[in-house]
């Protein structure tokens, strides 16, 4: 039994170790979706100039246009996650090699480092672009924890069925987006709570919860997808 | 008996239809002596029936999974289908007495916005049919993105209103003290109608899925 749970994770760690290192070797998350974000930031905070000054709009706007610069970048990037499996024609290797629910998990937790590392990236930047202050850091960081980690479960999820498709990048956004609504609501909700310095009340549990929700939807769901 | 049930459904509905403007009396609260509120015996029975359709979908969705018999995908595609309309109209009719009652066709009240959400993910859930070639991949793909869809729902029909702090919807017929709000014969034509449409959704979806499967043999033969 203990040799049976041990594979199990030695099969998902070797899918999220293979995924970066074929990331490593490519750099394709980097310079997709690093290059994205950075872009569609750049442009945005030059249209708006220090918005951040003005407390009341920036702390309803500003926070909306975080996440969706996340969210861009990540429907650009992620869908890759299973496409690329597709494309390589190494999906049937992958299927015989690992269990579903040990390559779903290795595949989410690629997915989830990924949107981290995304969001290290942009949030200071954004955040200093647009002269924006917050108020409770550590609410901002649970906030985009827990909003990248539901991104990304959504994401390997939606990666999966639109690798079995025809046209995938413009699928994708269409699919994920919708299943998405309930995580951006409670995050930028979160987000703007961090940003005013107010309680977090219900809405981080509320997000928790909708993260495990959509991580044991995928695990369940994940196998029927894969296996044919 | 299956035509007699035919016959009991539209007897119901014209009920419906006449008694909503003959036999409910307009609803005092309401702009313009309440005349408006005559819209709502087919919004909310509306709504209801394509709330009903996407669980029916969503269940079928998993009983296909489950068993892998096409017919279960095709009942649910086909659920889908019918509660897009229903979707559809329940929006149209809720934005045009939004417009009378409220002064605009979109406001952004919490049940406006879950409605559209559902909208726009059943939407998607046939584009995905419409993208993928092969019979059974799309029936295991598209079947797992309606089983998402019922997982997903309670946070958008339920959880997000709440988010959005306010809403100018009208109080649920039976509101938290359990005590009722509304006249008898307003509940009475809310209810029949209600299970009016819902009758009318599963006809309609039994012969639709029905052809889908004839359809599916003369491929096949």
């Amino acid at each position: 039994m203990s040799q049976a749970e041990s594979t199990w994770a030695a099969e998902a760690a070797a899918v999220f170790v293979k995924d970066w290192r074929c990331e490593y070797r490519t750099r394709y998350a980097l310079n997709t979706l690093g290059l994205f974000a950075f872009t569609t930031l750049v442009v945005v905070s030059m249209v708006l100039g220090p918005v951040g000054n003005t407390q009341v709009m920036a702390n309803a706007v500003l926070p909306v246009i975080l996440w969706l610069i996340i969210l861009f970048a990540v429907t650009a990037g992620l869908p890759r996650i299973f496409v690329a499996e597709e494309e390589t024609h190494t999906a049937t290797a992958l299927r015989l090699a690992a269990t579903p629910s040990a390559l779903f998990v290795g595949k989410l937790a690629y997915g989830f480092t990924v949107v981290v590392l995304l969001e290290v990236l942009i949030t200071p930047l954004f955040l200093a672009m647009v002269q924006l202050n917050v108020a409770k850091l550590d609410l901002l960081v649970a906030a985009l924890a827990a909003g990248g980690f539901g991104m990304a479960a959504g994401s390997t999820l939606i990666a999966a069925i639109v690798a079995q498709a025809r046209t995938r990048s413009a699928l994708f956004a269409v699919l994920l987006l919708p299943a998405l609504v309930p995580g951006l609501l409670f995050a930028v909700t979160l987000t703007r709570a961090a940003i005013a310095g107010s309680d977090p009340g219900v809405e981080l549990r509320m997000l928790l919860l909708y993260d495990g929700t959509l991580t044991v939807a995928g695990l369940m769901l994940f196998p029927t997808i894969w296996n044919p | 008996m299956r035509t007699l049930l035919l016959w009991l459904l539209w007897l119901l509905i014209a009920a419906i239809m006449v008694g909503s403007y003959l036999f409910a009396p307009p609803m005092k609260s309401f702009v313009g002596g309440g005349e408006s509120s005559r819209i709502l015996f087919f919004h909310v029975p509306m709504a209801w029936t394509s709330f009903v359709a996407f669980i029916a979908a969503g269940v079928w969705s998993a009983i296909f999974l489950k068993t892998r018999k096409r017919r279960h995908d095709h009942a649910a595609s086909t659920a889908v289908e019918i509660g897009l309309v229903f979707c559809v109209l329940a929006t149209v009719s809720g934005a045009i007495w939004a417009k009378v009652e409220w002064g605009a066709y979109w406001n952004w009240d919490p049940r406006q916005l879950s409605i559209l959400a559902a909208l726009v993910y059943y939407a998607a859930y046939l584009a995905l049919r419409s993208q993928v070639a092969d019979d059974e991949v799309r029936a295991r793909v598209a079947g797992a993105y309606a089983v998402l869809g019922l997982v997903i729902a309670p946070f958008l029909f339920f959880v997000a209103p709440r988010i959005a702090g306010f809403s100018l919807h009208p109080q649920p017929v039976v509101n938290q003290g359990m005590k009722l709000q509304m006249d008898l014969s307003v509940l009475g034509i809310l209810i029949g109608g209600s299970l009016g449409f819902m009758a009318l959704f599963f006809w309609v979806h039994n012969l639709a899925t029905r052809l889908a499967l004839i359809e599916d043999e003369l491929d096949q033969a």
